[in-house]
């Protein structure tokens, strides 16, 4: 594959979650980024050639370009580890693993997907395993109200920095947040993964399926059983 | 288009992930289908809905110290290169060349001088002089030239030279060419082979990396199983090859690969991941045989507490 063919997903996907940084709520509609996006996809592409360098360095036993390759990626992989667990330890945990997986296992990238690609694929699959376990600990023991409750309270949080002059419609929306939270519990992991990374992370269903080493038309499959659910789920609650 | 693919399509629709004709298709489904319009209107609703959760950005502090706690553990990890980081590696050097067009350029040259210089002269006077090659050995012809007012053709031509190595398994250049079989040759036949002798040295991290490689990625069944036989000792203790035999057991293409699967995981079975995959597939699979095994396997399980 040539060089340029694996730049875009890298560019894209990169390019959605700087932006969803600067936009807070973390949603980012597919046209509301056009204007920037060109001038920012060519800076990207550009970077994949010191990518490459940095990979090679890095596959020769260079900690400090392993280091700096990390440093491109480790904002976004905490942030999505976060969002999915909502708790700062298990992220931290899914983090410090894998890194260090990419790390030890650098040696068999061979430039098939992108390393964007690549670090996601682990990093989905450490989420993936976490989910999974999560679940099974959730229907082995009802009792869980409390660890829900501590989990919410990172949320909370969040919404209390952002309050804004009209209280009501602030607490509703929390409450709404809530509700979404709690809906989005009753996924699957791999549905509650392919919702994540295409609402919130504003990822493109090809790139998804690559990275859960799947298909395209199973990424939307399970995208749109993911949103039957959600709307089933949602409308029992109201 | 009927409205069971409408509906099916809405979320990609609202997405921004339809083709140009599919959307305008479903756009003027939309406008004369009152039903699929209503549910388009649901999903937008859950889409915006949706959004009302806050996302949490990772707090700076917290940042910071996962990168420090990665940092000092990078300290003491070692790649799993090992011994392969000093042998040749002939698709890392071409991965290279690719992307040093200076290097290529000069081996570029360095080939055709060496191919001038040792280009065949046939000439009609000396007959003793037969050509050295036969016809498979030629890469191809480089260049025919005749030398004006005489009888005298050049031909350049590139000669494949093929080579061997022998050696025990334990010369890291026999293992890496076996690596390299595994990974990469067109032949399923070969890398069926290489595959065999590599799981006599599965003890190495490296070759076993090669064998989930071929676990994961081999377009043949066969060497897919083959592979799955060489990391069935593994499984209890490394859980990559047990993620690995999870991910065949949830996903490869091939309900023979799946069973065996199934084989290697009975013993890990108490694990959690296994476990919820076990149940997984009891559900839902499609496949009669596994969901029977699956619902067999989970029925032996011990209640853990």
């Amino acid at each position: 594959m040539p060089a340029e063919a694996v730049a875009l997903p890298l560019a894209v996907g990169d390019l959605r979650y700087r932006d969803s940084a600067q936009s807070g709520l973390g949603f980012t509609g597919g046209s509301q980024v056009l204007p920037l996006e060109r001038g920012r996809m060519v800076s990207q592409t550009l970077s994949r050639a010191d990518d490459t360098l940095l990979i090679r360095e890095a596959q020769r036993g260079n900690r400090a370009a392993f280091e700096e390759l990390v440093r491109q990626y480790d904002q976004p992989v905490l942030r999505l580890a976060l969002n999915l667990t909502r708790s700062e330890q298990d992220a931290q945990d899914i983090f410090q693993e894998a890194f260090l997986k990419a790390y030890r296992n650098l040696g068999s990238f061979r430039f098939e997907c992108s390393f964007y690609t690549w670090v996601y694929r682990i990093v989905t699959n450490l989420c993936l395993d976490h989910l999974r376990k999560k679940q099974v600990r959730k229907e082995e023991a009802p009792v869980a109200v409390d660890k829900q409750g501590v989990e919410y309270d990172l949320l909370d949080q969040q919404a209390d920095d952002r309050a804004g002059s009209n209280p009501e419609r602030d607490l509703m929306r929390r409450e709404l947040g809530h509700r979404i939270g709690r809906a989005l519990e009753r996924l699957t992991p791999r549905e509650r993964m392919v919702f994540e990374l295409k609402h919130y992370q504003g990822l493109k269903l090809r790139t998804i399926g690559e990275m859960l080493n799947t298909t395209e038309d199973t990424a939307k499959n399970t995208l749109f059983r993911a949103t039957q659910k959600l709307r089933a789920t949602l409308s029992e609650m109201r | 288009m009927n409205c069971e693919w409408v509906k099916e399509n809405i979320p990609s629709y609202l997405y921004d992930e339809l083709g140009d004709d599919a959307r305008h298709e479903l756009e003027q489904h939309l406008a004369r289908c009152a039903g699929c319009a209503a549910e388009a209107e649901a999903v937008r609703e859950l889409k915006q809905a949706a959004s009302a959760l806050p996302r949490v950005e990772p707090a700076p502090n917290l940042l910071t110290a996962s990168r420090m706690r990665l940092q000092e553990s990078l300290e003491t990890v070692k790649q799993n290169s090992g011994w392969q980081r000093w042998v040749f590696d002939p698709g890392a050097w071409l991965q290279q060349v690719r992307f040093s067009p200076a290097l290529a350029a000069a081996i570029l040259m360095a080939g055709f001088t060496g191919g001038a210089l040792t280009a065949y002269r046939l000439a009609p006077r000396a007959e003793g002089n037969a050509v050295a090659t036969s016809e498979s050995s030629i890469a191809g012809i480089r260049g025919i030239s005749q030398e004006p007012g005489s009888n005298n053709v050049q031909v350049r031509y590139d000669r494949l030279v093929p080579e061997s190595v022998q050696g025990s398994m334990d010369d890291p250049r026999i293992q890496q060419l076996l690596l390299y079989a595994a990974r990469s040759n067109e032949n399923s036949g070969l890398r069926m082979d290489s595959i065999n002798l590599l799981t006599r040295r599965h003890d190495d991290t490296r070759v076993r990396e090669a064998l989930m490689y071929a676990l994961r990625y081999d377009r043949n069944p066969g060497v897919r199983l083959k592979a799955l036989d060489g990391l069935a000792d593994y499984v209890s203790e490394d859980v990559r090859v047990r993620n690995a035999v999870l991910e065949a057991l949830m996903q490869d293409s091939n309900p023979g690969v799946r069973i065996e699967a199934i084989r290697l995981l009975e013993s890990v079975k108490p694990d959690w991941s296994v476990r919820s995959a076990f149940r997984q597939l009891a559900e839902q699979d499609q496949n009669d045989f596994i969901r029977r095994e699956a619902r067999r396997v989970l029925a032996t399980l011990p209640e853990l507490d």
